[in-house]
């Protein structure tokens, strides 16, 4: 009887470890994953929709021991691939300029302050839209919280590159907003 | 444009080498002009941050709120208060329906004297009785109903009722023991009037 039962005993347990990676990791990413597919001009629907794809396939990656290196940039780039097929879908153009009307957002007490800060975002809404695709994207897995290399996974590019596209974006900001 | 500055940013995000890290700081303390580039870096990437985060939260506002919800909030609010007006209107209309029960009990007094043998009929209302209350109203106490004399200064302030009219309640008691059927009729002190 014993010995029946020892077969089943490694596969449950390591389903269990497994779950508990994806729970673990969905806490940790799904906020700046949602932040990340929204400002890449999902809807927040269908960005949720996205995560759960994304999550649901890192599951049976690691059900099936798949490898467990860089796996915050796998999921990301899961996730990214997945939103450029939602797009695609949807026609509409991969990596829209962020929404200009953020302003109703802003929870400043003065009116001096909320003018300002409209104004910061606007000549900031304007400059991302001149940045390229890459670069964008770029500046968008970075505020996720991703670091160089996981970047260089989701978008299929050096690491090197990825510095110097990152280092070019901001500069291009700080100039066009003059901040 | 100084030589270090391509790598500005990496050494903000902590991507470099610990040599390189090492020997960047020391050239950013010394450098002025990189000192003033990194400032003004750190604060473009702040504010891309808290961009990004308003654009987040914008389109989830503007998604969980949709445009038709105030429409039809408004629809439904005139709707409810449309439906209260009409109920509490109909309600002043009509008169209220007292229990046939209750309409047997308080017959006006001078009329009771004259009125104490004959049985009094329900008063026909806009609404037809249900059938369980015209049963109640025309019920009439059988032998096992018991009779409880009631002095009317009990149910009356003094001076209400002609001096020597007093009320008799017929009582019939159900299975439980509750009050089943009760009748109130009036009756004079002396001259006991026959049952109907």
């Amino acid at each position: 009887m014993s010995g029946d039962s020892l077969p089943l005993a490694l596969p449950l347990s390591r389903f269990a470890t497994g779950t508990c990676e994806v729970t673990d990791l969905y806490r940790e990413l799904r906020e700046p994953l949602l932040r990340y597919l929204v400002c890449l001009g999902l809807s927040r629907d269908e960005a949720q929709d996205v995560v759960q794809d994304a999550f649901l396939s890192l599951h049976r990656h690691l059900a099936s021991g798949g490898s467990q290196e860089n796996i915050r940039g796998w999921v990301f780039r899961v996730a990214h691939n997945r939103a450029r097929n939602c797009q695609g879908s949807y026609h509409r153009r991969f990596g829209e300029p962020l929404d200009l009307e953020v302003d109703a957002q802003l929870d400043e007490t003065t009116p001096e302050r909320v003018v300002l800060e409209r104004e910061k975002f606007r000549r900031l809404g304007k400059a991302i839209a001149l940045l390229s695709e890459s670069e964008r994207e770029c500046l968008l897995l970075r505020a996720g919280g991703l670091r160089y290399r996981e970047i260089s996974e989701v978008l299929g590019m050096a690491t090197s590159t990825v510095g110097d596209t990152i280092e070019r974006a901001v500069r291009k900001l700080a100039e066009k907003c003059d901040v | 444009m100084c030589n270090h500055s391509g790598k500005l940013m990496a050494w903000l995000d902590r991507e470099l080498g610990s040599d390189e890290m090492v020997e960047l700081e020391r050239h950013i303390d010394a450098c002025s002009e990189c000192r003033s580039r990194l400032e003004s870096y750190k604060q473009a990437s702040a504010t891309f941050d808290t961009y990004c985060d308003a654009v987040a939260s914008a389109k989830t506002h503007r998604e969980r709120v949709p445009c038709w919800v105030p429409v039809l909030t408004t629809t439904a609010a005139v709707a409810i208060a449309a439906t209260l007006v009409f109920v509490l209107l109909r309600a002043r209309v009509e008169p209220p329906t007292l229990p046939p029960a209750i309409r047997v009990q308080a017959p006006p007094p001078a009329a009771v004297v004259e009125n104490v043998p004959a049985p009094s009929k329900p008063v026909q209302r806009h609404r037809p009785a249900a059938p369980a209350a015209a049963q109640i109203a025309n019920w009439q106490p059988t032998a096992r109903a018991i009779q409880i004399s009631i002095p009317a200064e009990s149910m009356f302030p003094p001076g209400a009722i002609p001096r020597g009219v007093n009320f008799t309640a017929d009582l019939s008691i159900a299975a439980d023991g509750s009050a089943e059927q009760i009748r109130l009729r009036p009756r004079l002190n002396k001259v006991e009037r026959r049952q109907p």
